[in-house]
């Protein structure tokens, strides 16, 4: 693809190969995007009206329960999943695998998500996105973490949440986080000097590129789309995480944990019809109905610390 | 005297045609290339029928049509659009998915098919290039906004283009109203290496009576160029001739 030497996202891919790939997570936006582990779970969320399906051998809630090592997909059931819809296939590598990355490239898979809910294969490294011609998304807890992945070259930014637990506490933390941090750098942009040495010191402190933290703060949002991700399990949960600014949802166990095909159906047409009218409350009232039961789901406060996943990856 | 241009907000890049329209709003009544002022143009996201029915005219933007459908069809806008688009002939405007919608016919589509809009005597081809990695930029020249124009950089994703032209309904059955309406192919790219290739073009632009469709996205870039020659389109349509400075 074509480098043109400028950048966008200060990272080392051209700037027509960034637009492309941050491009296609804008056309997502507003969408849900759902865990799957078969063709047959796919064809369910495209049905429900899913933006993309996340292919993955197990649910969260699932890897959190049996445990054991946690590793990217059969490339034979991704294929599998491509074949039987026209959505995007989006399918996790786990931290740090550069092959993983190569092999889901390779099978043509439309974003990859090198993600903390597999079993990190490297302790210091996450992959160098942009040496990818497929998209990343990759998720965060704070600001510094995002601006970090963004940096590496992800196109696409999402909460890290506490997944496979159904309980949304975490990814609200984050998202609030993020927030809250971005009015911090918006703030120290419109102090004395054009806030080059606050923001000089925010990126210092928060880790973060200073460039990146910059155009953060003249945006007031993150130059990336970020979605919500890592406990959502109600179409409440999603209008939630939709209200506090996120422009999507991930939904992994959330659908089909729990539940008949027939019930999964309906959780997914809720969820959607939840995200794209966050703010109309008869919609809402409307989606829960056809919801019905939730996924049982894990408190996060009863986790102990090395039971969460959010902690991997820095 | 106002002008009010909807943006279909269920799904997809909303806000970015939202940005491009204002900018060329501004760009033309700074330019006193309408009599309107800036704050006489009005742009609004779509999710209802009341919102549909104070438009002037739509965008339906990028995004995922398959998800466009479905959600348009559970919120009972698939009617009111069909109406807006085919009987009160208001200008519409679609990229990429939003072509798709107006498309009259679509292939590659989900196993079953999808909800369309139809407006456009035209099959589209989904995903007409590959998947993500088959994404790409690239220069066209687009005749329409004068020949001496330097070329659009076209943001492909996903893509799809238009595979055939069709005859028209009333054509088809034999009412001669509409067919003097033909598809116009406003802008090709030399046709991608898919093996699905039948032609050595493929058609990523056209436009019927006040229905204009692209397959890439000038919404992912900043040059307003499109926006304001699509702008100029819907003064020129309808009601507001007589805003359109000459």
């Amino acid at each position: 693809m074509a480098t043109n030497g400028t950048t966008t996202n200060g990272a080392v891919d051209g700037a027509d190969a960034f637009t492309v790939k941050a491009g296609l997570a804008q056309m997502l936006k507003g969408g849900v995007i759902m865990d799957v582990t078969t063709a047959a779970e796919a064809r369910i969320a495209e049905e429900a009206g899913a933006c993309a399906v996340m292919a993955l051998e197990r649910v969260p809630a699932d890897i959190r329960k049996e445990g054991g090592v946690a590793r990217m997909s059969d490339p034979a059931m991704i294929k599998e999943i491509q074949e039987a819809v026209t959505i995007p296939v989006m399918a996790k590598a786990r931290i740090g695998h550069i092959v993983e990355c190569q092999i889901l490239e390779a099978l043509g898979v439309d974003y990859i998500d090198e993600s903390e809910v597999l079993t990190p294969a490297d302790d210091k490294y996450h992959v160098q996105k942009s040496d990818f011609k497929a998209p990343f998304v990759c998720g965060c807890r704070n600001l510094g973490e995002a601006l970090r992945r963004i940096r590496e070259g992800a196109a696409m930014i999402r909460t890290k949440g506490e997944a496979g637990t159904g309980d949304i506490v975490e990814a609200v933390k984050h998202i609030r986080t993020v927030n809250d941090e971005i009015a911090k750098a918006k703030a120290a942009l419109e102090g004395p000097g054009g806030g080059e040495l606050a923001l000089a010191m925010m990126a210092r402190e928060i880790g973060a590129d200073f460039e990146l933290l910059k155009k953060t703060a003249q945006l007031g949002r993150l130059p990336v789309v970020n979605f919500a991700a890592g406990g959502v399990a109600t179409p409440a949960d999603a209008a939630l995480m939709m209200s506090l600014g996120c422009d999507g949802v991930f939904v992994g166990s959330g659908i089909f944990k729990d539940a008949t095909p027939e019930h999964a159906a309906r959780r997914a047409r809720a969820i959607v019809k939840a995200t794209a009218n966050f703010t109309d409350h008869q919609a809402l009232i409307e989606a829960c109905i056809e919801h019905g039961s939730s996924m049982k789901g894990i408190n996060n406060a009863e986790l102990k610390p090395e039971e969460k996943m959010a902690g991997r990856g820095w | 005297m106002a002008l009010t241009v909807g943006v279909l907000a269920l799904q997809g890049g909303v806000i970015e045609h939202l940005s491009l329209l204002r900018k060329a709003a501004d760009y033309l009544t700074s330019t006193g290339a309408t009599q309107l002022k800036s704050n006489d143009f009005e742009f609004i996201e779509v999710r209802t029928k009341e919102q549909l029915s104070r438009c002037d005219a739509l965008i339906i933007p990028g995004g995922e049509s398959t998800t466009m459908g479905i959600v348009a069809a559970r919120l009972g806008l698939l009617e009111p659009l069909r109406q807006f688009v085919k009987v009160e002939n208001k200008p519409v405007w679609g990229t990429c998915a939003g072509l798709v919608m107006l498309a009259e016919t679509a292939s590659a589509t989900k196993q079953g098919g999808q909800e369309l809009v139809g407006g456009l005597d035209v099959r589209v081809l989904r995903n007409r290039f590959g998947t993500q990695i088959d994404s790409f930029v690239a220069d066209l020249k687009l005749p329409f906004l004068g020949e001496e124009e330097t070329p659009f950089r076209g943001v492909f994703i996903r893509a799809p283009v238009v595979e055939e032209i069709m005859a028209s309904q009333e054509a088809a059955e034999g009412v001669k109203s509409k067919s003097e309406d033909p598809v116009e192919v406003l802008a090709t790219v030399p046709a991608g290496k898919a093996e699905k290739a039948a032609a050595s073009e493929d058609i990523v632009a056209v436009r019927q009576r006040n229905v204009f469709g692209t397959s890439f996205h000038p919404e992912l870039t900043q040059d307003i160029r499109i926006h304001v020659w699509w702008l100029k389109q819907v003064l020129n349509a309808g009601r507001h001739q007589d805003l359109v400075s000459r």
